[in-house]
């Protein structure tokens, strides 16, 4: 579906991460880790066609994402970003019904006949379905979180994004969230999710891309990815990483190294 | 698609409430002025254009006119202040922050003190409002895009400076009448205007609205910010330059013929999302028919209150609109 291939990407002139190559493939989670500022968000506003890369190739399907026109991209990528103002007065159903934007021509007012069933299948994948009515500036931060879960799903695009999808999010509903992305993966979706939770990653995540020291370190299943040595390089602390009889794996700071 | 606390039977009601109270206010105001006319004869009137009778004649030469303008006048203003407050997600924003009307006040002082006969203004007003916002948006301009805070610095800084040179010429001119006409020109007035003022004014308003309802879906992205719209496959540089073109074309038509009315279209886009919500689709028509009723109701004021004196009316709309909106806005919350 989506391959990057050797990108580096850059900001006002500096590049600040290069070398990233990885493809992502229907059916997957891929979870993004690494320190603050190492690049995970531009990688996804790169992988979303929002964000040039500096040098490198991002395709889907075998086209350039900058070959696509933005209606046809916004179909096939969804991008989730961190909570950020938006107008008062605007309802969750309102919101969540943007995500039907990219399959209308932008002549047309109303409603397509696909729109209504789209927008209450993601209100109610999301429990989302009782706030519907409510404005979105009378919600948590929680739920804000889950009501941008829910456009993306409303869009109904091939490939999720998701910029920390779960930080404000408690541990029932981060884990209700991550269920959902493997339901939809099950579904022939592909996700990348940047978290910040190692032990969500591997938990929810088939792979984990690891960024750090300006490339990308690893991106192989949390087993391989998840090695004290690269944790070390990316975080800059002591990382210790368990594996358990069970398969899982788990990774805690340890404060006093 | 319903935005918080307003069904789509609510909205419809509403407009439809709108609409017939746009035409109660184009009957009654065109009946009011130094002769008055009653409701009914108004509509004689109207089913009998330019008839023999003098009623007929004083109605359809100078108060239909006069009352269409200044309906005209009220929903560009309100539709530009909807277009911008909603590109720029700034409750504080009108539409004379690209410059237009600013501009346009400059190029009618300036006319007025080289000698250009009044027939004249209303078209170097339309060219001066145009020519200012362009150059306002050109300086706002980043890549390919518009950057907020540079049109909004450039806006204010060019409206500053066309204000000083008024104030220069007021101060400067040496006939009278000069003055008089600057002053009359930034108190605002549709008095005098005629069938021939409305039509080309019409035109280009017409334009503008025309790209503005068109731009309906994308300002409802752009409620959600500028990334998300990007996101959600809105070429957001494209529809920047879109509003921003209207929003021009739409003051530039008012304030050619009505000079600077202000207050309307910073206050009707908050009274319109009050009534219908957020949603462009169901605001702007909101916007642009209460925009003309408060116009339409509010030159029927200025000649009526103290006749035969006419008072400004961009002065009476801030005198009486802006007590009303702050009661509105500070002690009757929605629910």
């Amino acid at each position: 579906m989506i391959e990057v291939r050797d990108v580096a990407l850059a900001y006002g002139g500096r590049v600040f991460v290069s070398g990233i190559t990885f493809s992502l493939r229907a059916g997957e989670v891929m979870a993004l880790v690494g320190p603050n500022g190492v690049g995970k968000t531009t990688l996804l506003r790169a992988m979303a066609g929002l964000h040039a890369p500096a040098a490198g190739e991002i395709t889907l399907d075998g086209r350039s994402l900058g070959e696509l026109t933005p209606g046809v991209r916004a179909r096939e990528i969804a991008l989730v970003t961190a909570d950020a103002p938006i107008v008062d007065g605007v309802s969750v159903r309102e919101v969540v019904a943007s995500g039907r934007l990219p399959y209308r021509p932008w002549w047309r007012w109303a409603a397509l006949p696909d729109d209504d069933a789209a927008v209450r299948e993601a209100l109610a994948r999301t429990e989302l379905a009782e706030l519907a009515e409510r404005p979105y500036q009378a919600l948590s931060s929680g739920e804000r979180q889950r009501v941008w879960l829910a456009l993306a799903l409303a869009q109904r695009a091939r490939t999720l994004l998701l910029d920390e999808p779960t930080s404000h999010l408690d541990v029932r509903h981060a884990f209700e969230a991550l269920r959902l992305l493997r339901a939809l993966a099950a579904e022939g979706r592909a996700a990348v999710v940047v978290l910040h939770d190692l032990n969500l990653a591997a938990a929810f995540a088939d792979r984990i891309a690891l960024l750090g020291a300006g490339r990308l370190l690893r991106c192989a299943g949390p087993e391989e990815a998840l090695d004290e040595g690269l944790l070390r390089r990316a975080y800059g602390v002591r990382i210790d990483v368990q594996r358990r009889a069970d398969g899982r794996v788990l990774a805690f700071a340890n404060p006093e190294a | 698609m319903t935005s918080a606390g307003h069904s789509t039977s609510r909205r419809v009601a509403t407009l439809f409430g709108l609409a017939c109270g746009c035409a109660a206010a184009l009957a009654v105001s065109a009946g009011v002025g130094a002769v008055g006319y009653s409701a009914g004869a108004v509509a004689r009137a109207v089913l009998h254009p330019f008839g023999s009778s003098t009623a007929e004649q004083v109605l359809w030469l100078l108060r239909f006119p006069r009352v269409l303008i200044a309906a005209l006048v009220g929903a560009s203003l309100a539709l530009a202040g909807a277009l911008l407050q909603g590109m720029l997600r700034n409750p504080l924003v009108d539409p004379y922050l690209t410059g237009a009307s600013a501009g346009a006040a400059c190029a009618v002082a300036i006319a007025l003190v080289l000698g250009f006969a009044l027939p004249a203004l209303p078209l170097v007003a339309f060219a001066a409002a145009l020519v200012t916002a362009a150059f306002v948006a050109a300086l706002a301009r980043t890549g390919s895009g518009i950057s907020a805070e540079r049109l909004i610095l450039a806006g204010i800084s060019l409206s500053a400076l066309f204000a000083g040179v008024v104030t220069l010429v007021l101060v400067m001119a040496p006939p009278s009448s000069t003055s008089v006409g600057i002053l009359a020109w930034l108190g605002g007035s549709v008095a005098g205007r005629g069938w021939h003022e409305l039509a080309w004014a019409a035109l280009y308003a017409a334009v503008g609205a025309a790209v503005a309802f068109g731009l309906a879906p994308s300002l409802n992205a752009l409620r959600l910010g500028d990334e998300r719209a990007r996101a959600l496959g809105i070429d957001v540089d494209r529809a920047h330059w879109g509003i921003l073109g209207s929003a021009a074309l739409l003051t530039a038509a008012a304030v050619s013929v009505s000079g600077m009315v202000g207050f309307v279209g910073l206050i009707v886009p908050h009274v319109a999302r009050r009534m219908v919500g957020s949603d462009a689709r169901w605001m702007l028509p909101a916007c642009a028919l209460t925009g003309a009723i408060l116009v339409v109701a509010a030159d029927a004021l200025a000649r009526g209150l103290v006749p035969p004196l006419e008072l400004p009316l961009g002065v009476l709309l801030s005198l009486l609109g802006v007590p009303a909106f702050l009661y509105l806005a500070f002690y009757r919350r929605t629910p």
